[in-house]
């Protein structure tokens, strides 16, 4: 177990290697609870969202989701975080638990208008289901068209009498459900979803690796209040012709000097968090995630590299105390064959 | 956890098997039980004098890398090539397929300074508390 912002979290349960090949395979549930969860509602709440958050929450249409950012005024990510529509009047906005409580402060004092917001972190739960058998496990455990749920999009479907809201997205690349339910009904749905031949549990050890290749930058390590969103190469999911805090400064700036980039090495040897990036001997950047890939049988990474460096295939050097680990800038994703944007389910 | 009467060891959690002049040498039970899936072993190239406790290579897990010290001082005179491809093994197999490296002892009276089974399990067991 590990002490992860103040929630107990496991950090395995099998292992780690063997946990994210089963979730690759079939299926792993990952408790996720520790992630905040906003419920924002009332007439004002689409403009006042849209005003705070880099998502249009004006223009998304009911039933979807969407991934974007509180910035503050510099363009600084304060969190990344996806935003539900829930109703014409009604919102839900999952952020990250380290974040939590600071977000919370900045949007009770950034939302304006008639606007409700309750903090639904500790009445609610959520379960990740997430690997190319979820499908399968989740739709004998659900009321609703679960096949109808396209991916970013989410449904209230409530089961036995329990409230229960299913988005079709998450963390891993795999085909998956992030479930949110009163925190009472959490321990059995875990214990449901696992008691299914096709699932297993997974920790935050897994979880880690398999975001990782898929290069979603994980908010404290690859993103930070010192990065924006143009430097943490999320360009697309900010729209800079919109007004919301931070985007007057992001327009203002011309260009960025440092770019996140996704690396791949040919060895099993891994970099470490914090290691500096160089080329030619000349320091160029520092890696902020690395870990063994599985999948792709050698080394990966993340990290800020100089601008004209972020292409694929430029030539890195990274600064190991064991010898120079050669890598070079990979196209995203790493992995390639994940299945969360499969269709036709039935 | 496992540790064989046959062996001795370290307090840095390596095993040596010891036969003639020649020291079998690995990373116990323990030792990959705490690291975890291991993805990456780095070992001596043969023909290295190492002296007792420097460091003869490095593994990597999923959650740590951690140096591994020579146990003895020598000359390294082989290695277990298959570590590479499958570094698991030292999961696996801690005192059989797992194993590192081997050496010719050059001072065989350091064994005496190592931890039998016996001891070394004690010394675990305050370690983990």
């Amino acid at each position: 177990m590990l002490d992860f912002h103040g929630w107990m979290l496991p950090m395995q349960y099998e292992g780690i290697l063997a946990e994210h090949a089963h979730c690759r395979r079939a299926a792993c549930v990952f408790d996720t609870c520790h992630m905040g969860r906003f419920h924002i509602s009332g007439p004002d709440a689409a403009a006042a969202l849209a005003a705070v958050c880099t998502q249009d929450a004006a223009a998304l249409p009911v039933g979807r989701c969407r991934y974007g950012f509180l910035l503050n005024d510099r363009g600084g990510i304060l969190d990344d975080t996806i935003l539900i529509r829930l109703g014409r009047q009604e919102f839900l906005l999952v952020v990250n638990a380290a974040p939590a409580r600071s977000d919370l402060q900045w949007l009770q004092s950034h939302l304006t208008g008639d606007v409700r917001l309750v903090n639904r972190t500790a009445s609610w739960g959520k379960l990740d289901l997430q690997g190319p058998a979820s499908f399968a496990v989740l739709k004998g455990l659900v009321e609703g068209d679960l096949a109808g749920l396209t991916y970013f999009s989410a449904a209230a479907m409530p089961c036995c009498g329990v409230e229960r809201i299913v988005s079709r997205t998450g963390y891993t690349g795999e085909l998956g459900y992030e479930i949110m339910l009163p925190t009472e009904a959490v321990g059995e749905l875990f214990e449901r979803i696992v008691s299914h031949e096709a699932v297993k549990p997974a920790g935050l050890g897994a979880r880690d690796l398999l975001r990782l290749e898929m290069c979603y930058p994980l908010y404290g390590q690859d993103m930070c209040e010192d990065a924006n969103p143009l430097e943490a190469d999320m360009g697309r999911f900010v729209d800079l012709g919109r007004d919301f805090i931070g985007a007057e400064a992001l327009r203002a700036a011309a260009g960025v000097e440092r770019k996140l980039v996704a690396f791949r090495t040919e060895s099993r040897r891994k970099a470490a968090s914090g290691q500096e990036i160089t080329v030619n001997d000349s320091p160029v950047g520092a890696v902020t995630s690395a870990a063994f890939s599985p999948s792709l049988g050698v080394s990966i990474g993340m990290g800020y590299v100089r601008a004209d460096l972020a292409a694929p295939g430029a030539e890195l050097t990274i600064r190991h105390p064991r010898g120079p680990l050669p890598a070079a800038v990979a196209a995203r994703p790493l992995y390639k064959k994940g299945t969360c944007r499969t269709r036709n389910l039935s | 956890m496992n540790a064989p009467k046959d062996l001795l060891y370290t307090d840095q959690h390596e095993w040596i098997r010891i036969e003639g002049a020649v020291g079998t040498v690995g990373i116990t039970d323990y030792a990959q039980e705490a690291l975890g899936d291991i993805t990456y072993a780095e070992l001596p190239t043969v023909g290295k004098q190492l002296a007792k406790g420097a460091e003869a290579g490095a593994v990597e897990s999923c959650k740590a890398a951690s140096s591994i010290y020579s146990p003895v001082s020598g000359k390294v005179t082989d290695l277990n090539a298959a570590l590479e491809a499958d570094p698991a093994l030292l999961n696996r197999e801690p005192y059989s397929g797992g194993w590192m490296f081997k050496i010719e002892l050059s001072s065989p009276d350091e064994a005496a300074e190592l931890m039998d089974a016996a001891a070394y399990t004690e010394f675990c067991q305050k370690e983990a508390h």
